[in-house]
């Protein structure tokens, strides 16, 4: 076990490499430049472009680019061409409320997409299982940005009720609860909307494991020995199907940081999504730098922790 | 608590038997989505029961969040969109866009011309004929005169080249010594350098001295020059500066140097309770020059000799040439010296740029980034506390964002694009505000391609274009026909322009007279060659994709086949404009009130990356454009600006369209204004908005639902 978890985050590390230099290559190469100052403008002299190059590396050989940015990230020195504050710092400060937002949609994904399935699996067959099968295919297939854009359209354009951004502005809040309820609808609204898709993909695998499980031995003999339906359902059945959801938990942690670019730019949601998606339009190298690195990493641990539980949850696995 | 004896599995404690019950699994499958649900549905509830009653606060939506709160570091809109509450700049547009003084209690101007001779008996013959002549030369404004050494220096009232060249042309040129500047890019370490050049030559004669950064100096020597721009070449190559290079950038006749004094105010505070005095211009003037600030606004100070601070509320400016633009740049915002001196930039960043303390009628309070700034009232602004108790800018991430943001009155303020407009102006609800924009719309033509080199095409092109149907159309009438590089509500546009009419009968008759005649197709034939163009635009702007499209299809109907491509912003630039390699383009200018036309359209700019990528030259205009630069006199400015204009408008390098408006909308009723008369009273009127901008009173805007806090003996205009 030991063994396979240094060989694992060896080839983690050569993968990261690669995969630094890859993205630090798109994202450099990309048209377009991280000036302060707009194009054509006629109040820039070029030696005021020189300056502002040589101040950013950004005269320098890619491959020195590419070092400075490295080992700034590892020093912590790295700095935002935007603000000039550590990128580090930046990213830090936006951890909280993505966190809050991901936790939120993992929450419901996770809790609803067991719902479904266990609902579906237990009305395998039968028209409630068919209503939300074809629901579950349809959330996956809608793209969460159309879906978004109408509930905006439906709650902010027709009832006019505040939705953007985490509180709502200019009002007086009646009372201290009032202000946390406001606060909780600013965080549950995108974090549903983050996690439709989730709960499509999840109550699919429950259904299908569970379905699975129920066709097993043990379960036709702890029927047959006179138990409870219920109990041959919850106790033997679920909790034997629930592994490819523990397991899937591990692909998750990536999610919790990255995945939510176009939930927080839609709802002008102040997380780590939209300093990314700012990041790529300023073309703010260090910050988009430091960001790809953060989520490469989490992917790769991720997937090492998911192999991982793998091992714990199934005894039959063995890792060598 | 039920153990389940039936499975049978003993060795299971009691605690671990119960978290694997049936009830508890059960409650995870089903409770936890009920009580998700309710969430939901409770705090649904809650935001949509509350009330709409206002804070005393005025909250802007805005798309561009600053990146730093420093006004000469930033150089976004969405930054000056909230320094101008909090720094203010020597001077400042009044209502009508016209230069008044800020901080700056007044200012003045006058000049010193400075004249080498060949010998000491030269200058003080020299002397004696200027003092003979002076009574002719009153209106010269000729303050005073004198000789020292072979050098005469005289000073003038009114900065410029004329009186001083009318006085030159007196003396025998022969007598005379002329000044020669060289410009050394040494590519660093140019301070170090010229001192140490200076001392190994001890006897050149370096009269002035100036540097751009420490990457490169300018010296200035009366006379020849050529000896010492060998020195200097072998000089710097010793060095190890093989990369430097050496140029004479040019030669002058003598030296005219305007000077700028203003006067401060004593009575301002900073944000902190420190005075402000001439220390935070100097220390501003400072930071602009200082390459570790990196800060974009440092051309425009380029030609700044030095900066003399006699006394705490005095400031002399001096120029190293007569420069007019320049009065302008002063309206920069400036810095607090005795936070930010002594301290590294990296400082400023993480500290003062995310905490800025100034001067002005709002201090910061606070910045959620990606959220909000709020700034709230400084009661101890010299023009007196604003009625507003804070202001406070949300930023959102797109357009629709804001729009929804303004209807549900989570923002006061919406700079509603003009297409969207009209169905506000049409609703009770709403106040509009119309203004014109600093900003024009145009079709340039390359002027290098043989076909845009005639005249009567661009003219035809001119006629052809339904310019006031597009304004109709693409701008919904928020907008007026742009008549050349002035916009008309400038004080130094040329009012008797009349744009070019749309006449496609005029237009189909210049293109005959030019030699294109109507092919088989319809489309228009010169010796073989069809009459056919790509017009460029860029992507993410509808209005100019929609320009490009009308262009198309008005002059189709001419005869003209026109191909539309559209790229990407920054491939649009780099592989098209950048290079010079395209046939007409579709762009717009944001212009300041800046009667400075250099860069755009002087012929030594028409090289690759410049901004005159058109091409456009012509010596009436290229001169008009170097005097202008030095006139200091605003009846001579608006005369020369106005003949410029119309040169350049008759010469149609552009196809000038039209200049839109800035349409903002707010809730009616929901601000008025409360602002002081000029007579130590206080006039109350509804929100107004000048020519520069509605932000103009913003310090006396007002709820009207809190106007007890305002003067009783206010006068009310309703």
């Amino acid at each position: 076990m030991i063994a396979f978890i240094i060989r694992r985050l060896l080839i983690s590390v050569i993968l990261l490499v690669f995969i630094s230099v890859i993205s630090f290559g798109i994202i450099t190469l990309t048209p377009g430049s991280p000036y302060p100052w707009g194009e054509l403008n006629p109040k820039i002299s070029e030696s005021v472009k020189a300056n502002f190059r040589k101040q950013f590396h950004l005269d320098e050989p890619i491959w020195n680019q590419y070092w400075f940015n490295m080992r700034g990230l590892f020093t912590g020195e790295l700095r935002s061409i935007k603000d000039g504050r550590p990128v580090l710092e930046r990213i830090g400060e936006r951890l909280p409320a993505t966190i809050a937002l991901n936790v939120v949609a993992i929450t419901i994904s996770l809790s609803f997409g067991l719902l479904i399935g266990v609902y579906s699996a237990r009305k395998s067959g039968q028209w409630q299982d068919t209503a939300l099968s074809t629901v579950s295919f349809g959330l996956l297939a809608i793209p969460e940005f159309w879906i978004s854009y109408l509930l905006i359209i439906g709650l902010a354009g027709w009832l006019a009720i505040p939705i953007m951004g985490t509180v709502s502005h200019g009002i007086v809040f009646p009372n201290e609860a009032a202000a946390w309820m406001d606060w909780l609808w600013h965080l549950f609204l995108p974090a549903t909307l983050l996690a439709l898709g989730g709960i499509a993909g999840q109550s699919r695998y429950v259904r299908a494991s569970m379905l699975d499980t129920l066709r097993e031995d043990y379960i036709r003999t702890a029927q047959a020995k006179g138990l409870p339906a219920d109990t041959v359902f919850y106790r033997h059945a679920l909790r034997n199907s629930l592994r490819p959801v523990i397991t899937g938990i591990g692909g998750l942690l990536p999610a919790l940081i990255g995945g939510s670019v176009i939930i927080e730019t839609i709802f002008a949601y102040p997380g780590i999504g939209r300093l990314g998606y700012q990041a790529v339009m300023e073309r703010d190298y260090p910050t988009l730098v430091a960001l790809n690195f953060i989520v490469a990493t989490l992917v790769l641990l991720g997937n090492l922790i998911a192999d991982l539980l793998y091992a714990v949850v199934d005894p039959r696995v063995r890792l060598e | 608590m039920r153990v389940f004896p039936e499975i049978g599995n003993s060795q299971l404690r009691p605690a671990a038997s119960w978290i694997c019950s049936g009830a508890v699994v059960r409650f995870f499958v089903y409770g936890i989505p009920v009580l998700l649900v309710a969430l939901l549905v409770a705090s649904f509830l809650t935001v949509a029961s509350f009330s709409t009653d206002r804070k005393n606060e005025l909250t802007i939506a805005s798309i561009g969040e600053p990146t730093k709160l420093n006004p000469i570091q930033s150089a976004e809109s969405g930054a000056s969109e909230v320094e101008q509450f909090l720094f203010e700049g020597l001077l400042q547009y009044d209502q009508n866009l016209q230069i008044s003084p800020q901080l700056a209690k007044s200012f003045s101007l006058s000049q010193t011309t400075t004249i080498y001779f060949q010998g000491p008996t030269a200058a003080l013959t020299a002397l004696s004929f200027v003092r003979a002549a002076k009574e002719a030369w009153a209106d010269l404004s000729l303050l005073e005169a004198r000789a020292e050494g072979t050098k005469l220096y005289l000073k003038f009232g009114l900065p410029g080249m004329t009186a001083s060249e009318k006085i030159y042309e007196l003396f025998n040129p022969a007598s005379t010594l002329p000044l020669t500047t060289l410009r050394a890019e040494t590519g660093g370490e140019a301070r170090a350098l010229l001192k140490e050049f200076q001392e190994a030559n001890i006897d050149l004669p370096i009269v002035r001295a100036w540097f751009d950064y420490d990457a490169a100096f300018e010296i200035t020597i009366p006379g020849e020059a050529k000896q010492a721009l060998e020195d200097l070449k072998a000089f710097l190559a010793k060095k190890g500066k093989e990369k430097a290079t050496v140029v004479v950038t040019e030669t002058r006749k003598f030296l005219a140097e305007p000077v700028v004094q203003f006067i401060l105010r004593d009575d301002v505070r900073w944000h902190d309770g420190a005075p402000f005095s001439s220390k935070d211009v100097a220390f501003t003037y400072r930071s602009l020059v200082n390459e570790a600030v990196a800060s974009p606004r440092k051309s425009d100070f380029d030609l700044i000799q030095s900066l003399e601070t006699p006394g705490p509320h005095e400031v002399l400016v001096t120029y190293r040439k007569p420069f007019s633009p320049a009065l302008t740049s002063w309206m920069i915002p400036l810095l607090p010296a005795h936070i930010l001196e002594d301290k590294p930039v990296t400082w400023w960043n993480d500290n003062f740029n995310r905490r800025p303390i100034g001067l002005g009628p709002f201090k910061f309070s606070s910045w959620k980034t990606n959220e909000t700034l709020r700034l709230v009232a400084n009661d101890d602004y010299y023009q007196g506390k604003p009625w507003l108790e804070a202001v406070v800018f949300r930023y959102l991430p797109d357009p629709i964002a804001v729009r929804l943001s303004f209807m549900t009155r989570q923002t006061d303020f919406w700079g509603v694009d003009p297409w969207a407009v009209k169905s506000y102006i049409d609703d009770p609800r709403f106040q509009v505000f119309r203004y014109p924009s600093n900003s024009y719309t145009y079709v340039g033509w390359n002027l290098r391609n043989p076909l845009f080199q005639d005249l009567r095409v661009r003219t035809a092109f001119a006629h052809a274009v339904n310019v006031p149907e597009m304004i109709k159309y693409i701008l919904y009438g928020n907008g007026v026909q742009s008549t050349g590089i002035f916009l008309p509500h400038f004080w130094f546009a040329n009012p008797d322009i009349k744009p070019i009419p749309y006449s496609p009968e005029t237009a189909k008759r210049l293109l005959d007279e030019a030699g294109w005649k109507p092919g088989p197709d319809g489309i228009r034939v010169k010796d073989g060659k069809r009459l056919e163009f790509t017009l460029l635009s860029n992507q993410a702007n509808e209005v100019r994709k929609d320009i490009a499209t009308l262009v198309q299809d008005n002059l189709g109907d001419i005869g003209v086949e026109v191909k539309v491509e559209i790229y990407e912003w920054a491939v649009f630039i780099s592989r098209f404009v950048n290079k010079l390699e395209f046939e007409a383009l579709v762009l717009g200018w944001n212009t300041g009130v800046d009667f400075d036309a250099y860069q755009v359209w002087h012929s030594s700019q028409t090289n690759p990356e410049q901004l005159n990528f058109v091409g456009y030259k012509n010596p009436k205009a290229d001169k008009l454009i170097e005097q202008l630069r030095q006139e200091f006199d605003p009846e001579k400015i608006k005369a020369m600006a106005g003949e410029l204009q119309r040169i350049i408008y008759e010469d149609q390098p552009y196809l000038f369209l039209f200049v839109p408006d800035a349409t903002s909308v707010i809730w009616k009723n929901s601000f008025r204004i409360c602002r002081p008369d000029g007579k130590g009273g206080f006039v109350d009127t509804p929100v107004e908005i000048t020519k520069a901008g509605w932000t103009y009173y913003l310090q006396w805007f007002y709820r009207p639902e809190y106007a007890d806090r305002l003067p009783a003996n206010r006068e009310v205009r309703p």
